[in-house]
């Protein structure tokens, strides 16, 4: 059990490590600053870009697809529970009932939200025609460890097997799509300071009602 | 499939030079975008080309997986390990020929698609880099590319020749002289010190010599003091549609070259979507240099003289029903998007919203070098159906945009889509708005 411990935090420590890498190296390609004028902050922008920018109401895809993003939002934090429930028990913390059961709906609901996102990505045609194998496998891959994380937080004997998915899913996070855990923010943050600063976003008024 | 053919002189050697230009123009924000798409396919319905023909290859998220799938193969760490996971795939002609057909014929750059990405990726800009590529290789479609090589070889995207220029400029200043019956009216040409030099599309002296004096009419209206230049007049930048960054910065930098020999205080744009983006918010990054010389839309000089009370607009002048198209470039891209119904709002009688519109609006489908690419000329018409939907709802009798390159495409919509609108530049409409001095009419203040 120990052994599956120690080998959990080894496999946390290597995918940190390969993101971080990927992401200095991508940062390392430049760029990052602007010889152009700003017409407005791009502060602003990356405010609205990691806030207010996520919402339906500003993104006309959301209000559309409302459904696979409620779906997406709930499947992450069903991911962010379960990661939860790990962390407490690689290092053994002692949790109120109360907390244990809001981990454990949190994953659960991920996981069926998991589940349903699986389901529109092979019955719909473009969802379908639009993937690789990779987000199949790492729709899988996630919808086992939210599984796991749920079974384990009722059923200690199932920690071990929880403990070797999550090293699958750690291990395999840095090499697949996974990676985009870590580039969410950053692709954000330039998309706001790039609006930001040319004065686009955040709108000043309502356009989309005319 | 349609589009430009890939050369069978190409050779392997080509795709894998190529694939050095690709990391090459690779910089962190490019990256970045390239690292982070989940193909969740929620912006399909963004992009007018996929709203008009639903071919899958018209989703965005399809376009951006094109570039994605070689820079994983090639670029990104493990993804040549995990080919067929990742589903990479190699650089070769039929690879090149599907990024021709998605890259440059099913995308405007227009950026709606930016705006509804979950993830905030920067679809348009990747897509100009794989044009890029397809540039270094010489695959960007005839006319685009012929467009960008005569505004390299001649100055102006036209190949008007200086001569030509200077006789048209003469010619309006009469014409304008004769229209307000104000002798000291003036098409300035090369005036030393001015205000700011005025950079025009040369369709308008080529085709639309009316916006043309329609400006002058405007500056002489508010006591500009503005000048032309016989050296360079060009607004345009047609590389910036072709991916080929060195040529952008070639002619870009020629606008800074001709301000500074007058030396002008500024660079005001004639309307132009990718004019002002070029100008404005790319060049400095093409040129890598801080711009010595402020460069300005014309919409935000005349919003200004409105303010300022130097410029008086009667509205009673247009009293046909108004709508406004925003370009892509000017609006979303460019941020220009107040300053236009600012002006509208006071030289018409009847203005009337599109919806969805400002940084939401759709594509006209005349960017991103669309209306040079004959080969795409049915699917730019045909896609061009979703704008001139929205315009039929909005019931008006005039469409106003501030970009010649949708005027143009506006203008094809308007008969193959039978809209049985006018179709006007900004300027234009501001024009016929004007008060001048012994006019005897009320004209707005600028409270109103």
């Amino acid at each position: 059990m120990s052994v599956l411990r120690w080998a959990v935090i080894a496999a946390s420590v290597f995918a940190a490590g390969a993101l971080t890498t990927l992401a200095s190296k991508a940062l390392g390609r430049g760029r990052l600053t602007y010889y152009s004028p700003p017409r407005s902050r791009a502060s602003r922008g990356i405010v609205y870009a990691l806030g207010r920018g996520l919402l339906p109401s500003e993104k006309e895809s959301a209000r559309l697809h409302l459904a696979s993003y409620l779906g997406g939002i709930v499947y992450h934090l069903g991911i962010f529970a379960s990661l939860a429930i790990l962390i407490v028990l690689v290092i053994d913390l002692r949790l109120a009932p109360f907390f244990w059961w809001i981990l454990r709906a949190f994953s659960a609901v991920g996981f069926a939200a998991g589940i349903g996102l699986f389901s529109k990505r092979i019955l719909k045609t473009p969802s379908r025609r639009l993937s690789v194998p990779d987000d199949f496998g790492a729709n899988i891959l996630v919808d086992v460890f939210l599984a796991c994380a749920l079974t384990a937080s009722l059923r200690p004997s199932f920690i071990p097997v929880f403990f070797g998915c999550s090293i699958a899913l750690l291990v395999y996070i840095p090499a697949g799509k996974i990676r985009h855990c870590f580039f969410f923010f950053l692709s954000r943050i330039l998309f706001g300071r790039f609006f930001g600063r040319r004065g686009t976003l955040p709108a000043r008024t309502r356009s989309h009602e005319g | 499939m349609s589009g430009t053919p890939v050369p069978r002189r190409l050779k392997r050697e080509d795709f894998e030079t190529a694939i050095r230009r690709f990391a090459q123009l690779l910089d962190a924000p490019s990256v970045i975008n390239l690292e982070s798409c989940v193909r969740c396919g929620l912006c399909a319905e963004s992009c007018h080309y996929y709203l008009d023909d639903g071919d899958l290859r018209s989703i965005p998220a399809a376009k951006l997986n094109l570039v994605i799938r070689v820079f994983k193969r090639y670029l990104s760490p493990g993804g040549r390990g995990l080919g067929l996971w990742l589903g990479t795939r190699a650089f070769n002609a039929e690879e090149a020929e599907e990024w021709i057909d998605s890259l440059f014929g099913r995308c405007t750059l227009c950026g709606r698609c930016a705006l509804n990405c979950t993830m905030g990726i920067n679809i348009p800009a990747v897509i100009r880099k794989g044009r890029g590529v397809l540039a270094s290789l010489g695959l960007v479609p005839d006319g685009l590319s012929s467009t960008v090589e005569l505004a390299r070889d001649t100055g102006n995207n036209m190949g008007i020749a200086r001569k030509d220029w200077i006789e048209t400029v003469a010619w309006l200043e009469e014409d304008l002289r004769t229209e307000i019956s104000d002798p000291t009216a003036r098409l300035p040409l090369d005036v030393q010190g001015a205000e700011f030099l005025y950079l025009v599309n040369p369709r308008e002296p080529k085709f639309y010599p009316l916006t043309l004096t329609a400006a002058a009419k405007i500056f002489h209206a508010a006591g500009a003091n503005w000048t032309l230049s016989s050296d360079f007049f060009d607004v345009t930048d047609y590389a910036y549609f072709s991916g080929d960054n060195d040529t952008a910065a070639l002619i870009s930098g020629r606008a800074r070259e001709a301000a500074e020999k007058l030396g002008a205080a500024s660079i005001v744009l004639s309307e132009c979507g990718h004019g002002f983006v070029s100008n404005r918010w790319e060049a400095p990054e093409w040129l890598a240099a801080k711009p010595a010389i402020e460069v300005k839309s014309v919409l935000e000089v005349v919003a200004g003289y409105i303010r300022d009370g130097r410029l008086r607009l009667d509205p009673d002048r247009n009293l046909k029903p108004i709508t406004l198209h925003d370009p892509c470039q000017l609006v979303r891209l460019g941020g220009i998007s107040e300053e236009q119904r600012f002006i509208l709002r006071r030289a018409a009688k009847d203005f009337v919203e599109m919806t969805p519109n400002r940084e939401h609006n759709y594509c006209c489908g005349g960017g991103g070098g669309q209306l040079s690419m004959t080969d795409y000329a049915v699917r730019r018409r045909s896609a061009g159906r979703i704008k001139s939907e929205q315009i039929r709802r909005t019931r008006a009798a005039v469409v106003a945009t501030p970009c010649h390159n949708c005027l143009d495409q506006l203008a094809e919509l308007n008969k193959h889509h039978k809209l049985g609108v006018e179709v006007k530049s900004v300027l234009e409409l501001t024009a016929d708005a004007v008060v001048l001095d012994g006019d005897g009419l009320r004209g707005n203040s600028p409270a109103l």
